[in-house]
């Protein structure tokens, strides 16, 4: 079976600096993958790449059998790709419906798209939030609707940036349960993580990025056993 | 004495100012919401929609409603001029830094208000409301001009159906997304671009209705789009970059507090907008309703591009060219009566090097720190102010003249840097408009600054080099001493800006223009850097200040006009930024060009003759196709012609688009 979305030699950076030196993976159909690598190592510029928000100097992006190399964020997102970025990006002047009516209108028409009235019912906090602005909500909420967004967009395969940073404990969980939800329903998740210990939990399979390279493949069990590559790589140790 | 009646006639005068603001600043708001852009020739589509208006009811003349259908024509015909404007040339800009915006837009300007004066000519035009609007009407006693009913009724019908549409449309949701994070949209699959010409065009109608209904109760003329401009954009400032509400809020309250300071607070006139403006956003740096959020748009702004070290001519050559060139400056006044009258060197060329000072020491601060200073025209017009002042009331020796300006300069430079550097980008760039337009309205109001007639020094030759001595003594027939001071002056500036730029101040500085972050986490306190070369850049161009009011016999509010503020950046840009020499270039260039045109103009009969004195417009015209097509100015020419021409052989193709897209620095 050809993967979902294939990355292959990809090469990507910012003006002058290289960021990324030749990134190969896959992710299959039904997947929860996740990328892990410390601080800057470029987990948000692979995104990107992908998405085509940052054009890759070298390598291909193929989705579903498709060469998306060259496609802008628009057109990605019109094959049904969805993000989940960073730091959310809710629209802090729009209110949670007219943030998730604005998804509506774009993406793609695909599968698995949500509606809105999907979203209230599958988010309580969110029904009862419907007419507060962006910037009213908590992080937790804010997270949970960038979430909702890609799907009402229609994402089949969703890119999640971090999604538990800056979160308390209580809603990290929440999150995954979430994640989990949407693995469930059948959409493809591919996951940028900090927190190693969320990735391992949630994720099928496992990249290790490190010196603009994937420097390891792994599933979770054996990424848990191998502390070497753990710490080296991750600066984390499961050891305590 | 306050009386009910009056104060509620004043209240609804300031309704319907207040209503022509909102229209005007709702298009701007939105516009750099969606876009980024400043549109500095909003106010030009605001007087083109009163002219067109003038035109098509003249043209009507004999047919009833005549007024009605130019208010609904000549707002759909700017409409559709804006939109081709966009098209044509703010689209090339998308991804650049938004200083090519500005700089585009104020080229628009020159273009669109000179193309007026090509059609209209320079008599103001009468145009007057239909008989049905006309008169005062009374209302439960109550007295009032009819026609300010209609343009508060109308402000407000459009105002309202502007609202319903930015909230309850698919369209109106997508812009407002798009205005606080068009990355985000993007990503969510929709094409924020495809809507780009549709918003400009519409911001574009409401601005050329505002010119009507406002150029139907004054006037129509030449310059309303010049006089109106910098008020609708401290409107959009103080109500919040990009923010509807802010938009009509900050309209209706500033078109208020004019009028009633107009009539119970004279003095205030004309100062109490700009006064206003600095003390809130230094309170709140973000307007009124805007988002502090709002200002960072995913990091998709683009770099500035500054131009190459030279290009294709190496050091030496470089240098031996300069040399050559100061040689050749300093020769210039020995071929008076030879080759040319005295006008060439005494005032031509003594005019370049005037304003080469001042686009390089704009240079220093938007070149290498990064920082858009839109009102610098406020550190010349100071100098200019200090060195006459002092001369007139203290001592008349020039060079204590001078000092005084360059001083007072720096003061100034330092006071605004202090209180607005730690605002980023476009807030910084309004902030320093808004003080250079509380000056300009602020030396119009005291009789020791002269007035709005200014100050005239006139010849005194009772001290040693007075003031206005220097500008007289002659070293042989008409070569003057004044001339090669200002030489040695302005090539002196050059090698300490030079200098200063090689010092490790130097490097920081532009470290930071490539990555304020970065430079912050090297360590540097990059605020206060900042704050040091704005003051270097201050006192700069305080001097050149100075030195013009001695060529000038005497100083003018017109010293401190905004007009000004833009010319100097077009130099700079022009000649190439971030190089020092380029900017002083650019000017000779700018300067240069607009005494051909000027001279061919007026030797040239008939209509050629009339369009080529047209002069801004022609520059402007010029300037618009370098920001699309040189945005690294003059400097960069020969470099990318040669890569695009040269001899390179293989990969010349290659090569060609590297050079232009590459951001080459010294
Ligand atoms: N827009 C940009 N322009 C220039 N350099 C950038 C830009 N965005 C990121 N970088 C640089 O590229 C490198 C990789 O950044 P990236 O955001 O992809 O890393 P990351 O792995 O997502 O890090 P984090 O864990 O902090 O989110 C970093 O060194 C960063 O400084
Ligand atoms: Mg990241």
């Amino acid at each position: 079976m050809t993967p979902m979305l294939e990355l292959d030699g990809i090469e990507s950076g910012y003006g002058e600096t290289r960021v990324l030196g030749g990134v190969n993976a896959t992710v299959d159909e039904g997947e929860v993958v996740a990328l892990v690598g410390r601080n800057g190592v470029g987990k948000t510029t692979t995104l990107r790449t992908i998405l085509g928000s940052v054009e890759p100097w070298a390598g291909t992006v193929t989705y579903r059998g498709e060469d998306i190399t060259d496609l802008g964020d628009v057109e990605t997102v019109q094959r049904g790709i969805g993000l989940v970025p960073e730091e959310r990006r809710i629209f802090p002047g729009l209110t949670v419906t007219e943030n998730l009516e604005l998804a509506s209108y774009g993406g793609s028409e695909t599968e698995n798209r949500r509606d809105l009235d999907w979203v209230f019912d599958t988010f309580e906090n969110l029904d009862e939030r419907r007419e507060n602005r962006g910037s009213d909500l908590s992080g937790g909420e804010q997270q949970m609707l960038a979430i909702a967004r890609a799907l009402v967009s229609g994402a089949d395969l969703l890119m999640l940036d971090e999604p538990t940073e800056g979160l308390a404990p209580m809603i990290v969980d929440r999150v995954m349960e979430v994640i989990e939800d949407v693995r469930d329903a059948g959409i493809t998740v591919l996951l940028v993580e900090q927190n190693v210990r969320v990735a391992l939990d949630l994720a099928d399979r496992a990249y290790v990025l490190a010196h603009g390279e994937i420097v390891h493949e792994a599933t979770p069990e054996e990424l848990r056993a191998d502390e070497e590559t753990v710490e080296r790589y991750l600066g984390v140790s499961f050891a305590d | 004495m306050v009386t009910g009646g009056t104060l509620l006639t004043q209240l609804l005068n300031g309704l319907s100012v207040g209503m022509v603001y909102v229209l005007l600043a709702a298009g701007l708001s939105i516009i750099f919401g969606v876009m980024d852009v400043i549109n500095f020739a909003h106010g030009e589509f605001y007087a083109l929609g009163a002219y067109l208006a003038v035109g098509i009811a003249a043209a009507l003349s004999g047919v009833t409603g005549g007024f009605w259908i130019a208010l609904v024509a000549a707002p759909l015909i700017v409409g559709v001029i804006g939109g081709l404007t966009e098209r044509v040339t703010i689209r090339p800009l998308y991804g650049r830094n938004p200083l090519y915006h500005i700089l585009l837009t104020f080229g628009l300007v020159l273009v669109i208000a000179d193309g007026i004066e090509i059609i209209w000519g320079t008599q103001p035009k009468n145009f007057a409301p239909p008989a049905l609007l006309s008169g005062p009407i009374t209302i439960a006693g109550f007295q009032y001009s009819l026609y300010n009913y209609f343009v508060i009724a109308v402000g407000a019908l459009i105002a309202a159906g502007t609202w319903l549409a930015l909230t309850e449309t698919r369209v109106g949701i997508i812009i407002r997304g798009g205005s606080q994070d068009r990355g985000m949209v993007r990503a969510l699959g929709i094409d924020i671009d495809r809507y780009y010409t549709l918003v400009f065009a519409f911001g574009c109608v409401l601005a050329a209705f505002a010119g009507i209904v406002l150029g139907a109760k004054q006037e129509v003329a030449l310059g309303m789009g010049n006089a109106i401009i910098i008020p609708a954009f401290v409107v959009v400032v103080l109500g919040g970059l990009g923010s509807f509400r802010g938009a009509v809020v900050g309209g209706l309250g500033i078109g208020i507090v004019q009028t009633l300071t107009q009539t119970y607070v004279p003095a205030l006139t004309g100062v109490i907008v700009y006064l206003l403006m600095v003390g809130i956003l230094l309170v709140k740096p973000q307007g009124l309703f805007g988002n502090p959020e709002w200002q960072n748009h995913g990091g998709e702004e683009g770099d500035l591009l500054t131009g190459g070290g030279g290009g294709i001519l190496d050091t030496t050559t470089r240098r031996y060219l300069a040399a050559a060139l100061v040689g050749v400056l300093a020769l210039v006044p020995l071929g008076i009566g030879v080759t040319y009258s005295s006008y060439i060197p005494n005032s031509l060329v003594l005019n370049v090097l005037v304003w080469a000072l001042f686009a390089l020491s704009l240079d220093f601060v938007m070149g290498y720190a990064g920082l858009v200073s839109l009102g610098h025209v406020l550190f010349y017009g100071v100098g200019a102010y200090a060195t006459v002042m002092m001369a007139m009331y203290v001592t008349p020796v020039f060079w204590v003249g001078l000092l005084a300006g360059v001083a007072l300069a720096l003061a100034v430079a330092w006071f605004v840097g202090y209180l607005s550097i730690r605002v980023s980008g476009v807030y910084f760039a309004m902030i320093t408009l808004g003080f250079a337009q509380l000056a300009y309205n602020l030396v119009t109001k005291f009789d020791i600054t002269g007035g709005s007639d200014g100050l005239y020094t006139g010849y005194d030759a009772t001290y040693g080099l007075g003031i206005g001595e220097v500008g007289q003594v002659s070293l042989l027939g008409d070569i003057q001493l004044f001339y090669y001071v200002v030489l040695a002056l302005v090539v002196g500036s050059y090698l300490v800006a030079r200098q200063i730029m090689r010092a490790p101040f130097g490097s920081v500085l532009q470290a930071i223009r490539e990555s304020e972050d970065r430079a912050e986490f090297l360590g540097y306190d990059t605020v206060e850097y900042k704050r040091r070369a704005f003051m270097v850049s201050g006192g700069l161009a305080g001097l050149a200040g100075g030195l013009a009011t001695i060529n000038s016999f005497g100083v003018g509010p017109s010293f401190l006009f905004w007009l000004k503020s833009g010319e100097v950046i077009v130099m700079t840009l022009l000649g190439g930024m971030g190089t020092l020499y380029g900017p002083m270039l650019g000017a000779g260039a700018f300067l240069g060009l607009k005494e051909i045109l000027l001279t061919f103009g007026e030797s040239t009969p008939g209509l050629l003759g009339e369009v080529l004195s047209q002069w801004q417009g022609i520059l402007g015209l010029i300037f618009v196709v370098f920001v699309i097509y040189v945005p690294e100015g003059l400097v960069s020419l020969p470099e990318t012609l040669q890569a695009r021409f040269g001899a390179g052989g293989g990969g010349g193709g290659e090569s060609a688009t590297d050079a232009t897209d590459a951001e080459v620095s010294d």
